[in-house]
């Protein structure tokens, strides 16, 4: 099969024929998540009280919550990243059908980047100052798919056009202080599809960002969903921001999912306390109270 | 540039007649020094009357920090005029300044109570010092902040605590209390809520809301023009140091005119999606100038 | 901050030290068994019932002067590290405040007084204004003043661009205010890290010079002095030097020891080391440490 980034790189024009061919849930998930549970292991304390969902190429998965609802900490047991201390103490994480558990450290290194891969919030910390940003993609490129110099360089530039980066040939040769909150973002974002991973993990990645700015990085998120079926799991804090881009929501507080649904359901007929009160905050605070179905007077 | 709407219908702004509590004409600010010099603003008109709630909207580099920042008096303008609560305060030298700070007209909330709090002072240190600054007793400023924490939702025992054992929302709430309890004309938020999480977030709106009733007129400045959107009435938009939008809140959100005020409502994600679609946010973008 | 300071090992092992050598101070002459100046022909006596760690070349005991002579290093080092302290910080916080002119100048200042060598600028004052310990200490004061006025100047202008200055600002505070209520205890922990390395610093100032002879009158006696006496008599008694000099050392590695105890509890990262140290349970966080929402 074709991978992400020869599909985005050949610029597949025929907009009709997206990767989300099928019906969800049809063929094996990417990623299933069945009812994790993940706890402090220096106190034992349980924090995250059971995940799960099914993630099927080009379907987006979309984890609503404060922070310490657990969002971020699910996130990262599903890329082996826990901090230390912490620990997956229940259920289970099958990538590609394989439980993550049984995977040795070796087994692990080729699978990310390569399977999943993740963008997180504040990407400069993501960067090294020093290094311009082709060299740091490149390194990706090299080491994921054995390439040389000069392919490398190529197709570092081909994925910074992917990403929609207008002079990529310039932002190759640049440093990280040199761009924007949102090119790096986008820079990050390139990094992070750049060994053809299936699944992407998009934690509080526009977070930071000029509500202008979101909005590209949004777009370009369901681009690479909509031309290579990248599979995507979107984390924010901000419901409006989940309900822009995901089929399935999971809205978690203090460890627990409240309420798990299809957007839509979720946002019209919302099932738990917490979700109302989400959505409420939306619509007394928000554009909602303009935008949209007339409210109240006028 | 544009100029306030002629349409300017909701009830709650600028009451005619009534004083502003904060007029600024023409303002030009400039930061650094011959050939570095730039612009930071260029004239920008506002007025804000008494007790009316004001959406500052700005992104990165808009120059919305600096036009708080003029309005504190922590940076000079190079033109125009500021004028607070009928005073002139474009020439106000130190101790100008500082008499009128001590009267306690003008006050500012930070976006990182973390950082706004002295991490070294109790609560009750930190919310007294206005109040003390202005000359009050030790008593009488603990009993005004005593009276003052149910505004704000905060239970008496916090008094004793540092700011790091605290909730972020908690710590706002400080903040805010901090700044409200002189009674001022006018406050100046720089993003409030953006460092909370949505119940939060809630809280503090809503005590804002509440302490609108007492007659304070509200700046909030925000990149995000979907966290004030609700709150104020009227909605001014900075870009790249001009002023292109105000008008009523329900105008520039429900019927925007400045193409950069149009991608900005176009961009901000709402439960029902972006108002504009990509090729019509791409179409406002090539408006701008580059 | 001393409460806090004790809860650490360390700290309690440096303040217990360095106490023991004040009290030695106060007492000390009081303490010495015999008369510090007295000459005796037992000379160079070995360690005795009646002269505990023998006598030196003039048959004086050699405890005696050692307790004797423990004031005059106390004070001396006490001396450099106020004299620097005020010299130091004073001007260090108000450059922050008063000014471009005050900031060029002070900054220039401290430069230039880096750039001289205190010890030989010491005995070079001594020759101008009379041999004495107290101007000799005066001197080293000054000029190892510096180190107060940059560390107390970096930290008050952490503090003056602090978001919490700003708001006491903007609330009318005047600078004096602010310096009181905000940057004090800021510039505090920094500033006791520093005197107390300087009291060290000091002991061994004091203890150099008078081993060199500068700044005591012959008779009287001293650790340096002291040292240096012994020393020319290794042959008849090898150890004696030993004693002099481990007080010397011990004092001056107190004085370390509790400069890094107050490094260590001071501020925000000491109260979350203390708070830890409390209740050692290894949490990391107290919900979820990860970068979340927020921040």
């Amino acid at each position: 099969m074709t991978t992400v980034s020869e599909k985005l790189l050949t610029r597949a024009e025929e907009t009709g024929t997206p990767g989300r061919a099928g019906p969800p849930g049809s063929a094996v998930p990417l990623l299933s998540l069945r009812g994790v549970r993940i706890a402090d292991g220096s106190d034992g304390r349980e924090i995250v009280h059971g995940v799960s969902f099914d993630l099927t190429p080009g379907k987006v998965v979309g984890i609503v919550g404060e922070s310490g609802s657990g969002k971020t900490l699910t996130c990262r047991a599903a890329l082996g990243i826990l901090p230390p201390h912490f620990e997956v103490t229940g259920g289970s994480v099958e990538i590609e059908g394989t439980d993550i558990s049984t995977l040795s450290p070796a087994r692990w290194t080729a699978l990310r980047g390569a399977t999943i891969s993740a963008v997180f919030q504040d990407p400069a910390s993501y960067l090294n100052p020093s290094l311009r940003i082709g060299r740091q993609i490149a390194e990706v490129v090299r080491v994921k798919k054995g390439l040389g110099r000069r392919e490398a360089r190529q197709r570092v530039l081909a994925l910074l056009r992917a990403v929609h980066l207008q002079e990529a040939e310039l932002v190759h040769d640049q440093y990280p202080f040199e761009l924007s909150g949102g090119m790096l973002q986008r820079v990050l974002v390139a990094a992070a599809i750049a060994a053809d991973p299936r699944i992407l993990i998009a934690d509080e990645a526009t977070t930071a960002l000029d509500v202008t700015v979101q909005a590209e990085i949004l777009d370009l998120l369901a681009d690479l969903r909509d031309r290579a079926g990248l599979a995507l799991v979107v984390v924010s804090h901000d419901l409006a921001v989940v309900a822009q881009l995901c089929d399935e929501v999971l809205v978690m507080r203090q460890g627990e999912v409240v309420e798990q649904g299809p957007t839509r359901r979720v946002l019209d007929h919302p099932r738990h306390d917490y979700t109302r009160m989400l959505i409420r905050g939306h619509e007394s605070y928000g554009l909602e109270k303009f935008l949209g179905q007339p409210k109240e007077e006028s | 540039m544009t100029a306030d709407r002629p349409d300017d219908d909701t009830g709650t702004v600028t009451g005619a007649g009534a004083r502003p509590v904060l007029d600024v004409t023409g303002l030009e600010v400039h930061y650094g020094r011959r050939r570095r010099r730039r612009r930071a603003l260029h004239g920008v008109s506002l007025t804000v009357a008494p007790g009316e709630t004001v959406g500052l909207i700005g992104e990165t580099g808009s120059g919305k920090s600096t036009l708080a920042r003029t309005v504190l008096g922590l940076v000079r303008p190079s033109a125009g005029s500021v004028v607070v609560d009928g005073e002139d305060v474009t020439a106000h030298g130190a101790r100008q300044w500082r008499d009128l700070r001590r009267r306690g007209v003008v006050q500012y909330v930070f976006q990182d109570p973390l950082r706004s709090l002295d991490p070294d002072l109790t609560v009750e240190a930190s919310l007294t010092e206005p109040l003390l600054v202005r000359g009050a007793t030790r008593p009488e400023a603990a009993a005004r902040v005593r009276a003052f924490l149910p505004r704000v939702r905060l239970p008496e025992d916090l008094l004793g605590r540092l700011p790091g054992e605290l909730s972020g929302g908690q710590r706002q709430r400080i903040a805010v209390a901090r700044a409200l309890v002189t009674e001022p004309r006018l406050v100046l938020l720089d993003e409030p809520v953006s460092a909370l999480d949505s119940a939060n977030r809630v809280q503090v709106l809503e005590i804002l809301k509440e302490l609108r009733e007492s007659g304070v007129a509200l700046v909030f400045i925000s990149h995000d023009l979907g966290s004030v959107a609700g709150i104020a009435d009227r909605i001014a938009v900075l870009y790249r140091g001009e002023l292109v939008e105000v008008g009523a809140a329900r105008d520039v959100v429900g019927r925007p005119e400045h193409p950069y005020t149009r991608l900005l409502v176009g961009s901000a994600p709402t439960l029902r999606g972006t108002s504009a679609d990509r090729g019509e946010r791409a179409a406002l973008r090539a408006l701008l100038p580059a | 901050m001393l409460r806090r300071v004790l809860s650490l090992t360390s700290g309690r092992i440096a303040v217990a030290i360095l106490a023991a050598v004040a009290l030695l101070a106060v007492l000390g002459p009081l303490l010495a068994p015999q008369d510090p100046l007295a000459t005796s022909d037992n000379a160079l006596a070995a360690v005795s019932g009646s002269h505990w760690l023998g006598t030196d070349y003039l048959g004086r005991d050699v405890l005696s002067r050692l307790l004797d002579g423990s004031r005059v290093s106390v004070l001396g080092a006490l001396e450099v590290a106020l004299t620097a302290l005020v010299v130091g910080a004073v001007p260090g916080i108000l450059s922050v405040y008063l000014g471009r002119v005050f900031e060029w100048v002070t900054l220039r200042l401290a430069d230039t007084l880096v750039a001289l060598p205190f010890l030989l600028f010491a005995v070079a004052v001594i020759a101008l204004l009379g041999n004495g310990l107290t101007q000799a200490m005066l001197v080293t004061g000054v000029l190892v003043s510096p180190l107060f006025y940059r560390v107390s100047r970096a930290a008050t202008l952490t503090v003056a661009r602090s978001q919490y200055v700003e708001a006491a600002l903007i609330s009318g505070a005047s600078v004096g205010r602010v310096v009181r209520r905000h940057v004090w205890s800021k510039v505090l922990p920094p500033v006791s890290v520093a005197f107390a390395q300087t009291i060290g610093t000091g002991f061994v100032i004091v203890s150099s010079l008078t081993f060199l002879g500068i700044g005591v009158q012959p008779p009287e006696p001293t650790w340096g002095g002291l040292l240096a006496s012994d020393l020319g008599y290794l042959s008849h008694r090898p150890w004696a030097p030993l004693v002099p000099a481990l007080l010397i050392m011990i004092t001056v590695w107190a004085g370390n020891l509790l400069a890094d105890a107050i490094r260590d509890v001071s501020g925000e990262a000491g109260r979350a080391l203390l708070k830890g140290r409390g209740a050692r349970t290894g949490r990391p966080g107290r919900s979820e440490p990860a970068p979340a929402g927020g921040a």
